[in-house]
């Protein structure tokens, strides 16, 4: 049943490339959140294209915007040019054929100084650094820089461009359809929320008539999910839930282990509380 | 920051859309005069590159410069891509680069 809801991406996250859900809801700029979450600062394979058509767009906003996602952190690949040797810092621009961007990288330690050392002008490196913005121009501050020793790096950096680019687009429209609803990310409780959720048969008693109780049960789980009863940490009585539903006690009774091993309630004080897992 | 004059990624099918501009493409070499070297492109057509290609050059090169016509780069980057390179990938980037996703490249 879970199988052909299994959602890759969702699964791996993306590996630290892609934003989690929460980040998507604030990839809406008008309920940008001024406090950063750890989700927020994710690290993004781009062109330095799109780092400036993002500038464009968005450039009355402290944060940079990339298809929706608050960017800080990015990684780029491309040809090292006009690279100069300071005291503090060594700066130099990267051009990865889109365009170019001007990075620094500050020297702290002699280990900095060699890895430097060993970047030359022309030569094809890989990037890791943080966007931000110094004396009105986007810059990069590079806190990792290696050479490309495999070329086929190169295209698969741009592909990966590519890839995360509709990722995070797609994962935008489809948020717009989505509305207010409540972040479900437990695939079995979605399921149960659907106006008529259909358990399998081979997981309800069988002696039961199958309409009947899948309805009482989302009735029930329906009532759990009412936001008075959501509320109050102990959950609800029992009792109340029959009061509620105008039903025996005994049906709530039956449907109650049913929704428990669905690990959708669970048993808060004692045996007569329950209280829904999703969130108030 | 600076994207007015990117390297487009072509083949040898794209190269004619550029003529002009600046582009990169990878070839595999199959002669080098010194003066201009015959190469395939990704996608298995005949590129001639001149300009002035550095004295060791490997199986195969990325070349960035101005595309000159159909089949002809007048380049003034040369970069070794060594021996193995994996030219069916870089071919089907070439193809996204100017397709559905080309507002991430130009």
């Amino acid at each position: 049943m879970f199988g052909s809801q299994f959602d890759g991406a969702a699964a791996f996250s993306g590996g630290g490339f892609m934003p989690s859900q929460s980040t998507a809801q604030f990839a809406d700029p008008s309920s940008a959140s001024p406090a950063k979450s750890r989700d927020t600062q994710s690290l993004l394979p781009v062109t330095v294209k799109q780092i400036n058509n993002a500038l464009v767009s968005h450039d009355e906003k402290i944060n940079v915007l990339i298809d929706g996602v608050d960017v800080t952190n990015v990684t780029l690949l491309g040809m090292v040019c006009n690279k100069a040797e300071r005291v503090t810092d060594v700066t130099f621009s990267l051009d990865d054929g889109t365009g170019r961007i001007d990075c620094n990288r500050w020297i702290n330690e002699p280990l900095d100084t060699n890895e430097m050392e060993g970047i030359l002008d022309g030569m094809y490196v890989r990037v890791h650094g943080h966007l931000k913005s110094f004396q009105g121009k986007r810059q990069l501050n590079v806190f990792s820089i290696r050479p490309v020793t495999d070329y086929n790096e190169i295209a698969s950096h741009f592909i990966e461009c590519v890839y995360v680019h509709v990722y995070n687009t797609r994962l935008q429209k489809s948020q717009v359809g989505a509305s207010v609803q409540p972040q479900v990310t437990n695939p079995i409780m979605s399921n149960s929320m659907k106006p008529h959720p259909a358990p399998p048969p081979n997981q309800l008693p069988v002696q039961r008539s199958l309409d009947g109780f899948s309805q009482n049960i989302q009735l029930v789980l329906d009532c759990f999910l009412r936001p008075e009863n959501l509320r109050p940490e102990r959950g609800v009585h029992i009792n109340d839930i029959a009061q509620q539903l105008s039903l025996p006690v005994d049906k709530i009774r039956e449907a109650i282990p049913y929704l428990e091993e669905e690990g959708l309630i669970y048993s808060t004080v004692n045996d007569f509380h329950y209280k829904s897992t999703t969130n108030a | 920051m600076d994207t007015s004059n990117p390297a487009v990624f072509v083949n040898a099918e794209l190269l004619g859309r550029y003529v002009g501009r600046k582009v990169r493409a990878v070839i595999q070499v199959i002669r080098n005069d010194g003066s201009a070297v015959i190469g395939k492109s990704t996608d298995e057509k005949q590129i001639i590159v001149k300009g002035l290609p550095p004295s060791q050059l490997t199986t195969f090169v990325e070349v960035i410069g101005i595309a000159e016509g159909q089949n002809s780069i007048s380049a003034d980057k040369w970069t070794n891509f060594g021996d193995n390179f994996d030219t069916f990938t870089y071919n089907k980037l070439c193809q996204l680069a100017n397709g559905e996703y080309q507002h991430l490249f130009l």
